[in-house]
């Protein structure tokens, strides 16, 4: 079985991830957000949505995301951050308790910044040794701003 | 100065413990070069036309004498024994070897150096006015602020992944804008309100390179403790929103200007509205911390004109030229704001050697409590010197190569590395700031024209900001040559406007011509009194274009 990082530690994933829409909709898949959305009445029930970059996550509002055990967010770039800005609105806006995985093309050296805004899991691509990114997982051990974490900026630990 | 606590040190060696591990994948080839790039970018390092270069940060321009003589040390170890001071303040090396850069920010580091976010698609090194804190007619100190931006912007886990890079000055003056504030993704103009407060007017959406723009205010007045806040608000419209399927148009002015300042403000306030008074606002006692590194030094009450400088004025029309030029007025009496230019001639403008890096550290502490600052032109500043010690730090700057007179005249040019260095570049610049340095050697010439920036980019990304310069130089690529579009009418303070284009570009041996041909339009068309850039206002582009392209005959 396929591994992912979770929670700090390397675990096997038990989620489906379905990048094509095609694909048949079982319990443990990870469905698209917006594919999610129109058919949701007789698509069953799902682990979780995943969230293409450009979705945003206002569309989110009126719908009770506690049903998912997992919220994806997709890298099409690991250059491409709009993802950090939906983790933190899903994890402070929207107050989403549950797993955000991170999907796609993240690299391990961006585990610290994921993490900060509120990603737990991170199913990397391909060839990415898991061990290797585990090491890097937290890079400070302080931070500046807030976070998901801890949401106070220095200013009011230090 | 800031001073770094136990936490500020923390966190950069932690930083240069990061990269040492990265840069040593990349080596062993674990990384490759498309993982490295955003990496090494984020931490300042390019790879360059003949070698990586390396930007250090020196926030907000100011350095300490300890400082400076590290940088000096570091480029006679590590490089060719100079460094080249930028536009954003910071130092440029251009000759480090990569696998030595995690040992230079360590060496950085010791002295509470970095050079974090200098490059990448994240938020840089915040600038603001060289005389900040020296000067009668200022708000308030403006860099107290500057480090709560830098704090605040150092590793945002939200904003490390931008659609483009992101930089923001901060102003806090009315009579100039010396940080080109308004040619910023965001320009941060310190004012009070009715009631006294300290608060900022926020200008969003200017920028240089390919697409020029001055920005248009988002707010009149954000209140000081919402500042984090409400700057958070606008990048995280900007990262979600901004475009990223082409560099050229991703930068926060495109996603301004196709809005339009309304809908993008309502969309600000919306993400505001969030935000707005939550942990992020800044409570009284981080101002007060802050402003408690930026007091004023020890200054002596003394008396403006002292007897050993009047007679020097009178004596002297070199030292008169000097100090009508390079010094400025300060704040308190007694005292002179000196600038140190980095403009001689036969040297690249901003480019200082290891040895007159030492040179300015050992004035700085012999004439200005161990202090520098770097200008956005590219110049370095005493901000507290004595008057009575003018005489002296003339004649130790000539003997440096740091008293060329000609602060803010048509020599005093802004110019990038250029196609000598940079990879990105269509033409040289250097080059072409010393055939103008080499034509325009009078100086009573020069002040006869008196106060003219002439700015010189070697392509459109416009490191040299030559959109702003009254006269802006900008190499281009034709077939293969080096040619060189002028434009003029270019400015960067609170006037700030982007340059007109004369006309079809030039070769590069014909741009000294052109400019004295700019110049004759000039003389024979100014009032008394009138800069360049305001007869060009008054008489618009048409004489300076016909006069440019004239034939021969």
């Amino acid at each position: 079985m396929p591994k992912l990082i979770k929670n700090g530690e390397i675990i096997d994933n038990t989620y489906n991830w379905l990048q094509d829409a095609e694909q048949a909709v079982t319990p443990d898949s990870i469905v698209a957000a917006q594919k999610w959305l129109s058919e949701k009445d007789s698509i069953g029930k799902v682990a979780g949505i995943w969230l293409e970059a450009g979705d945003g996550v206002e569309f989110l509002n009126d719908i009770d995301l506690s049903q998912f055990e997992v919220i994806g967010v997709n890298f099409p770039a690991f250059t491409d951050g709009r993802g950090f800005s939906y983790a933190r609105l899903l994890r402070e806006r929207l107050n989403y308790q549950g797993e955000i995985r991170a999907l796609g093309n993240f690299i391990p050296d961006q585990l610290g910044y994921l993490l900060r805004v509120g990603f737990n899991s991170f199913q990397f691509n391909e060839e990415v040794d898991l061990e290797k990114a585990l090491a890097l997982h937290k890079p400070f051990s302080i931070a500046y701003q807030g976070d998901v974490s801890d949401p106070r900026p220095l200013f009011l630990r230090r | 100065m800031y001073q770094y606590d136990a936490i500020d040190q923390q966190l950069v060696e932690e930083r240069v413990a990061q990269f040492r591990d990265q840069t040593r994948r990349y080596l062993n080839q674990e990384l490759s070069e498309q993982e490295f790039l955003p990496l090494r970018l984020q931490n300042g390092l390019y790879v360059q036309r003949y070698a990586p270069m390396l930007r250090i940060a020196i926030p907000y321009g100011m350095l300490s004498s300890a400082q400076l003589r590290k940088l000096a040390d570091i480029s006679c170890r590590y490089d060719r024994s100079y460094g080249h001071f930028s536009t954003r303040q910071n130092l440029q090396l251009n000759w480090p070897k990569i696998e030595d850069v995690p040992d230079i920010l360590a060496e950085l580091a010791e002295v509470q150096m970095h050079a974090v976010q200098t490059s990448g698609n994240c938020i840089r090194n915040t600038t603001t006015d060289q005389y900040a804190g020296v000067i009668s007619d200022e708000i308030v100190d403006p860099r107290p602020y500057c480090e709560l931006i830098r704090q605040w912007s150092t590793f945002h886990p939200e904003f490390a992944f931008l659609p483009r890079k992101f930089k923001i000055a901060v102003n806090a003056t009315e009579s100039a804008d010396r940080a080109a504030t308004q040619v910023h993704d965001i320009g941060l103009h310190i004012k009070k309100n009715e009631a006294g407060e300290i608060g900022f007017k926020v200008i969003v959406g200017g920028g240089l390179g390919r697409t020029p723009m001055v920005g248009v205010t988002i707010s009149e007045f954000i209140p000081r403790v919402d500042l984090l806040t409400y700057l958070d608000a606008i990048i995280r419209v900007y990262n979600q929103q901004g475009r990223r399927d082409n560099k050229y148009k991703a930068r926060i002015k495109i996603l301004v200007k196709a809005l339009g300042i309304e809908e993008f403000r309502s969309r600000v306030e919306a993400e505001w509205q969030h935000l707005k008074g939550k942990e992020s606002t800044v409570p009284m006692s981080e101002f007060e911390r802050l402003q408690g590194f930026f007091s004023e030094p020890n200054y002596d009450t003394l008396e403006n004109q002292p007897a050993s400088l009047t007679s020097k004025l009178a004596d002297s029309a070199g030292f008169a030229r000097w100090f009508e030029r390079n010094t400025f007025e300060h704040k308190k009496s007694g005292y002179r704001i000196v600038t140190l230019t980095l403009k001689k001639a036969g040297q690249a403008p901003g480019d200082a050697t290891a040895e007159q890096m030492h040179k300015a550290a050992d004035l700085a502490d012999k004439f200005s409590f161990g202090e520098l600052r770097v200008s956005h032109e590219q110049n370095l500043v005493l901000a507290d010197v004595r008057q009575e010690q003018l005489v002296d730090l003339w004649e130790a700057a000539k003997e440096a190569g740091f008293a060329t007179p000609t602060l803010g005249l048509l020599t005093d040019m802004i110019c990038c590395p250029g196609g000598d260095f940079c990879a990105l570049a269509n033409a040289k610049s250097i080059p072409i700031a010393a055939q103008i340095q080499e034509t325009f050697n009078d100086l009573d010439y020069l002040y006869d024209l008196g106060n003219i920036d002439l700015n010189i980019s070697g392509c459109m990304n416009a490191c040299g900001h030559h959109h702003v310069g009254n006269i802006g130089i900008l190499g281009v690529d034709k077939k293969g040559e080096e040619f060189y579009q002028i434009s003029i009418g270019g400015a960067s303070g609170h006037d700030a406007s982007i340059g007109k284009i004369l006309g079809p570009s030039f070769a590069q041996e014909e741009i000294s011509g052109v400019i004295q041909k700019l110049m004759n339009v000039y003389v024979a068309n100014r009032s008394e009194e009138e800069r360049f850039i305001d007869t060009y206002r008054r008489v618009g582009i048409t004489p300076f274009k016909e006069a440019a392209y004239a034939k021969a005959n």
